[in-house]
């Protein structure tokens, strides 16, 4: 068993671990973080009446409004100067997410996403090369840590065309893609149309995170490209990637809960469901020294599987379902949040309420978010060229903002007949 | 073999030890790091019967050691190593080993004790050398070495060490750490409570940070060793700031 494992305890032991590591983090983030103590004593809490996991349900939720709202340390559970990394992520309301990273939390990332890269089949002897979209910089970096933990060799995330990226693939002898689906199939569509034979390229799986997956959306990647696809499920606003991964078995994904103890819950009643019926995903964190995440609701669908795993592993096991439970959309693997976009657009347009549409946009196979917009009088000008003007700096400082290209249109109002 | 769940130990209106949950696996050794009062000591008495009022559970080898008296727990494999080691200044070196091995005496088990007897001192040599010399006129080191000695008579599973470095010179320290160390790996689950962390962390798999009655902290020792927070709280301080003016 490599040091990046789950030690093979018994169902007594592991429970044991949990909770040891619930109570020390409850400790720390109510001694530390004013927000998680008030919240507490509001519901009449204290740590030391969590005695044992099935507790859980007693603490208040965390919910992404709460990162916003405590921008940007608010949340942190450790002083400044022990932070050692800091990443932002767009977030859901006017500020974004910032969340941070001490020594330690680095060191934890990296043997999970190492775990996760195992339990794909990479190994010392694997190129590792990371292609993700700018609003999921912050995985591409704990995806190159736990890469070079594990002894790989990385090709490190950086902005190159698609031609570069495929010539990178193949003369570097790339075996190990780390990227989304909606660039997998950008490739392997450009590889089609431009006639290059994927056996000109030494690939022999891909990770793929930021969305679930379909075996009819895996299929074709798999048959036409000769990998192995591999889900990873994370959250872009706090670290990091690899919360949950696919295994050899290849039935549902494993759950870090060594690290970070899982709950899924009804998002109407907010109670947990029973054991295997779908739900909200919820995530406390067991380890992060200084970001502790204490029930964050995800807005992620999921149901945990019992029949324990083929592969041998203690990790638990669930099946990320395609729907959500909030109203985010997920484009190029980033969520957005369709609140924040018209909270944007209201303060960027000047208008109070805007109507508008948001849907996936799809052209030549990069994801962005199209937003067609009613035109009404306030936004109306008889000079074209000040509306365009309008339309692209709107969509331009969107797109920086939430992380994924923004395509805007001008549409009419629909009179009823 | 020994998990402790929710433990609260406290000394009339004073809570010393606030839910504390840890465990120590076969073969482990652990380390449990705090300062003075944070009721480390405490956690150690509860463990070995020698506080009774304790609220929580203590399992040992799967069974709750709540109201057992300490001969039993030591019978049943837990041996402790006290703080300010204890040892029986007027009696010889070897009397105080045999005073350890008092339950095995009690059993008749003359044979075992006298094979064990000679294993210590194959482990701790300046102990044969000093066999006939009352406890009282050994160093601080090694009566530290014969408290342990002492402790490992009982044939323990679990060795619980209390402070062993207290008094030492830093010397000593490194060498009393390198016995605990080598018990260790002869297969002996240990269980360690110490101010000086650093040196604790160093030869441990795992330690937990305990802060007024709370644990804080729990994780690898290689994590702990590179925490800030344990750096700054335990691991700034040389030798001499723990111990001056005790």
């Amino acid at each position: 068993m490599s040091n990046t494992q789950m030690p093979n305890l018994n169902i007594g032991e592991k429970n044991q671990l949990k909770l040891e590591r619930l109570q020390s983090t409850l400790n720390r983030a109510c001694k530390n973080v004013p927000f998680h103590r008030n919240r507490l004593i509001e519901k009449h809490v204290m740590p030391e009446d969590i005695i044992s996991l099935r507790d859980l349900e007693k603490l208040p939720f965390m919910e992404r409004t709460h990162l916003g709202l405590n921008y940007p340390y608010g949340l942190f559970a450790v002083p400044l100067r022990d932070i050692v990394r800091i990443h932002t992520a767009p977030g859901t309301g006017t500020n974004p997410s910032i969340s941070g990273y001490t020594r330690t939390d680095l060191i934890i990332w990296q043997k999970l996403v190492a775990r996760s890269l195992e339990a794909a089949g990479v190994t010392p002897m694997d190129i590792l090369q990371i292609n993700l979209p700018p609003g999921l910089a912050n995985w591409g970096r704990d995806y190159k840590d736990g890469a070079e933990t594990m002894g790989a060799g990385v090709i490190p995330n950086s902005p190159l065309s698609l031609a570069k990226n495929l010539m990178v693939l193949r003369d570097y002898k790339t075996t190990t893609l780390v990227t989304t689906a909606a660039f997998a199939e950008q490739l392997m569509d450009h590889m089609f149309d431009n006639e290059h034979n994927p056996n000109e390229l030494n690939l022999k799986r891909m990770v793929l995170v930021g969305e679930p997956l379909t075996l009819a959306q895996t299929k074709p990647l798999e048959e036409r490209l000769h990998v192995d696809v591999w889900l990873n499920y994370g959250l872009s606003e706090i670290p990091g990637p690899a919360i949950a991964f696919q295994c050899s078995a290849r039935c549902g994904m494993h759950l870090n809960d060594d690290h970070i103890l899982p709950e899924i819950i009804d998002p109407e009643t907010l109670k947990p469901v029973p054991y295997g019926q779908k739900g909200e995903l919820v995530l406390t964190t067991l380890s992060a020294r200084a970001f502790p995440l204490i029930r964050f609701r995800t807005g992620d669908m999921a149901q945990f599987i019992e029949a324990p795993c083929e592969c041998g592993s203690p990790l638990m096991k669930m099946e990320w379902l395609p729907e959500r439970s909030d109203n985010m959309m997920i484009i190029s693997g980033i969520k957005i949040s369709q609140h924040q976009v018209r909270e944007y657009l209201k303060d960027a347009l000047g208008t109070d309420q805007p109507d508008c549409k948001m849907e996936k946009f799809r052209h030549g196979g990069t994801e962005s978010l199209g937003i067609s917009l009613v035109i009404d009088d306030r936004l109306f000008s008889d000079e074209i060229k000040s509306l365009e003007r309008l339309i692209n700096e709107t969509a331009e400082q969107l797109a920086e903002k939430i992380g994924v290209g923004v395509k805007l249109t001008l549409t009419e109002k629909e009179h009823k007949s | 073999m020994l998990r402790i769940k929710n433990l609260k130990c406290s000394y009339g209106n004073i809570m010393a030890v606030q839910g504390a949950s840890l465990s120590v696996n076969n073969g482990e050794l652990i380390s449990i790091i705090g300062a003075n009062g944070s009721g480390k000591s405490t956690l150690l008495l509860a463990i070995c019967g020698l506080l009774t009022s304790w609220e929580g559970e203590i399992i040992f080898k799967e069974k709750n050691i709540k109201g057992l008296s300490p001969p039993s727990i030591v019978k049943s494999g837990i041996s402790m190593v006290p703080e300010g080691r204890q040892i029986f200044s007027p009696l010889s070196v070897i009397d105080n080993l045999k005073m350890g091995a008092y339950t095995m005496y009690r059993k008749g088990m003359k044979k075992e004790v006298s094979d064990d007897l000679d294993m210590i001192m194959e482990l701790f040599p300046i102990l044969r050398e000093r066999a006939n010399q009352l406890a009282g006129t050994l160093s601080g080191g090694e009566q530290q070495m014969l408290a342990i000695g002492r402790a490992l008579m009982a044939r323990p599973q679990l060795l619980v060490l209390d402070e062993p470095s207290m008094g030492l010179a830093p010397k000593i320290v490194d060498m009393i750490f390198g016995i605990i160390k080598n018990l260790r790996k002869e297969g002996v689950t240990i269980l360690l409570v110490e101010q000086n962390a650093r040196a604790a962390l160093k030869i441990s798999d795992r330690g937990y940070v305990l802060e007024t009655g709370k644990i804080v902290l729990q994780g690898s020792a290689e994590e702990l060793l590179v925490d800030d927070d344990v750096k700054r709280a335990y691991l700034g301080r040389d030798y001499g700031d723990f111990y001056d003016g005790r």
